[in-house]
């Protein structure tokens, strides 16, 4: 009695859990089959804008459901992905931060050339997440950041912005500005967020891509690596650690952006245009008004240029049935194409669009719109910190970049370790 | 009465042995597989037997880590253990309906997970720390977490201040578990009260001993939550344990099989300190 009890549980058990494995295909009142998308967005800032726009594309397309799961960016991300697929749980949309990624999933990822959206992508953003000459991913925005500046500040200091011109106005108004310090309560000229290793890492393409010509391709094909603009970034990295409002290798974030810049306590912070809405959520005024970008005097002395291009690509999971495929690029197409949807784009998401139906003079917000003219006047560097081995950026420039901060290691220290590690990932 | 033999007990071991088989054994067998190989998560490139367990013990970051988990231990768990003993006996004394209060407000800061721990302690270095340094303009508030000691001596704080009530509570149930009478006959023989701990107290606590090390032992190794949200690691990885050391190898370099064979020669690390140390405790046990 007792074990044929013990039996009946175990089967009721495994049944039940075969259950919930099933009921995924619905039918809809008229009869027609839904299609439910499972997306993985990453783009926290903006989940709320998602999941409005989301709900309205619903509303035009009843037979199609979405399912949006939004995990916060950086490794966690990157690590919430890799165990959504390794549980069998795949997701149908997904995020691709560049060319690393779109080879870590060129097993799973669809070709998505013949779209309207690769089409309409705006020449060479298509290049992070091309393999063999295969589109595995659309563009979602353009992202620029370099130094952004408060030019309210550098403008009582006396200061043009747009009058540096070389690495000496550079260091000759951060001077000025340091000088004046205590009559423009400020409590240093930058906040760069060394503690956060991302923001380093962004912090090294700016250098890295002359070396490799700018090509996302080529930096990640590079076996070898020479950090040929070293001196340059000595330079930009010493200023901005002498200037610094706190110790560069330990401010977080939310103490660089929120605390300092926001409460315009400094004038320099490196980030990028991602920052605005929440510039927006503590000062309505501060991004319309007071907020521009300064480009980094690299390759040539008097030529300054900005990071800019695609952050994140959408990929589609190839492994699913056909209408699910279709659904999906349906979804993504009419993101970028439909009017309503156009709109929110830009307005709600602030998003620098990287498709050619947009066009420019919809971009209204000021530093935007100066990042889409950096990027239409040729005038950038695509994002190359995105082509280098995984995890190089964070863990070495960012790390190291620390060290060098604290004066634990010395420069050469710092070349030498770069390199070395770059090489010997790329063996 | 149940035998080995007896179809019941293997009966009733069946659920637990087989949850056991899927979280663990199975896990680990596929882990040390996976640590052979070159793994990137996706695919199995290729065999390269034990490459990456020779590359893990020539990894200068991962030597690091695991000298700072094993500094990081070694105080906390003498802290927090010493810590934990006192919070007990003080609570133990006749202090009336206030023994409650003080061993649930001792006993509270387990409650709340390591990542929120992490928060609030960053919150209290950085801002309330830089406050009061300001006001004071006493160095010693100033610029906690920005050095690799600062880090060090923060998530021991941290750690001790989240461990220390729960030990707390493990001694209170030994302590009151000590028959009266012992410490009555010491009473009469004239013994002080610091006699009474040390010559009847301490011994009686040897069992208390092998439960508590082990807790903060194994516990003090593995950590990586408060890790992550108090330091990141930072500044320049000099904060970094060895959990953290494995995640960021396997998710942010991707190198799974690598990471793999650093989890398993962390694994052994672990076991063999576990059992030192239980076997040590245990003889004192016997002789107490």
């Amino acid at each position: 009695m007792m074990k044929r009890k013990f039996l009946l549980s175990t089967v009721v058990l495994t049944s039940a859990l075969g259950l919930v494995g099933c009921g995924s295909s619905e039918t809809d009142a008229s009869g027609e089959e839904i299609v439910t998308l499972e997306v993985f967005n990453i783009k926290t800032e903006t989940a709320e804008q998602m999941d409005n726009l989301v709900a309205a594309f619903e509303e035009t397309h009843e037979n199609i459901d979405i399912n949006m799961t939004t995990v916060g960016g950086g490794t966690d991300a990157t690590a919430a992905l890799q165990s959504k697929f390794s549980s069998g749980d795949e997701p149908d949309i997904f995020m691709l931060g560049g060319l690393a990624d779109a080879q870590t999933w060129e097993h799973k990822l669809a070709d998505l050339g013949d779209t309207e959206l690769a089409k309409n992508a705006i020449e060479g953003t298509l290049e992070g997440a091309t393999l063999n000459d295969t589109v595995l991913g659309v563009p979602m925005n353009i992202e620029g950041y370099g130094w952004l500046v408060n030019t309210e500040i550098f403008e009582k200091a006396g200061i043009e912005p747009a009058s540096i011109q070389s690495f000496a106005d550079f260091e000759n108004a951060v001077k000025v500005i340091d000088s004046k310090k205590a009559e423009l309560g400020l409590d240093g000229v930058f906040a760069f967020s060394g503690g956060e290793t991302w923001v380093s890492s962004q912090f090294s393409s700016n250098f890295v891509a002359p070396e490799f010509n700018s090509s996302l391709n080529e930096t990640y094909e590079a076996k070898a690596f020479e950090l040929t603009y070293a001196d340059q970034m000595k330079q930009y990295a010493d200023l901005a650690n002498e200037y610094n409002s706190g110790p560069l290798e330990s401010m977080d974030y939310s103490t660089s952006v929120e605390e300092l810049f926001a409460g315009e306590k400094v004038a320099i912070v490196h980030q990028g245009n991602w920052i605005i809405p929440t510039l927006n959520s503590l000062d309505e005024s501060f991004a319309k008004e007071k907020l521009s970008i300064i480009p980094m005097f690299v390759e040539n002395e008097t030529e300054g240029k900005i990071v800019a291009g695609p952050a994140w690509y959408w990929g589609v999971n190839k492994d699913k049935e056909q209408e699910v495929i279709d659904a999906s690029i349906e979804f993504l197409t009419w993101m970028y194409t439909d009017e309503e949807a156009m709109d929110s784009i830009i307005n709600d998401f602030g998003f620098i669009p990287a498709y050619t139906n947009f066009s420019s003079d919809a971009i209204t917000d000021p530093l935007s719109n100066e990042i889409y003219t950096y990027l239409s006047e040729g005038n950038t560097v695509p994002w190359v910190h995105n082509s280098y081995p995984d995890g190089y950026g964070q863990n070495a420039f960012g790390v190291q970049l620390q060290a060098y901060a604290a004066g634990e290691i010395s420069w050469d220290e710092f070349v030498t370790t770069l390199k070395t590690t770059w090489n010997e990932e790329r063996k | 009465m149940l035998t080995n033999r007896s179809k019941s007990f293997w009966l009733l071991l069946t659920p637990a042995f087989i949850a056991l088989l899927i979280v663990l054994f199975i896990p680990l067998m596929t882990g040390t597989y996976y640590s052979l190989t070159d793994w990137n998560g996706n695919t199995v490139g290729e065999f390269i037997g034990f490459d990456n367990y020779i590359r893990a013990f020539q990894d200068q970051g991962f030597i690091d880590s695991l000298v700072f988990t094993a500094k990081f231990s070694v105080v906390s768990v003498v802290l927090i253990n010493v810590i934990a003993l006192i919070l007990a006996t003080l609570v133990t004394q006749k202090l009336g309906r206030w023994t409650t209060v003080f061993r649930t407000v001792f006993f509270m800061p387990n409650l709340i997970g390591g990542i929120i721990l992490g928060f609030i302690w960053q919150f209290i270095f950085n801002k309330a720390f830089e406050s009061i340094g300001d006001l004071t303009s006493i160095q010693f508030f100033k610029g906690w977490l920005d050095t690799p000691e600062t880090g060090f001596w923060g998530l021991v704080i941290l750690f001790v201040w989240q461990m220390s009530g729960y030990m707390m509570l493990i001694y209170i149930s030994f302590l009151n578990n000590i028959p009266e009478e012992i410490l009555e006959a010491a009473n009469m023989d004239g013994a002080s009260p610091m006699q009474t701990f040390i010559r009847i107290k301490l011994p009686m606590l040897m069992p208390a001993f092998t439960v508590t090390l082990f807790l903060t032992l194994s516990n003090a190794f593995k950590i990586y939550d408060q890790n992550l949200a108090l330091t990141q690691g930072g500044p320049y990885n000099s904060t970094q344990m060895a959990a953290m050391n494995i995640y960021n190898e396997a998710f942010s370099m991707r190198n799974m099989g690598f990471a793999q064979s650093k989890a398993i020669i962390f694994l052994i690390i672990i076991v063999v300190i576990s059992i030192i140390q239980i076997s040590i405790t245990r003889k004192k046990e016997i002789s107490a």
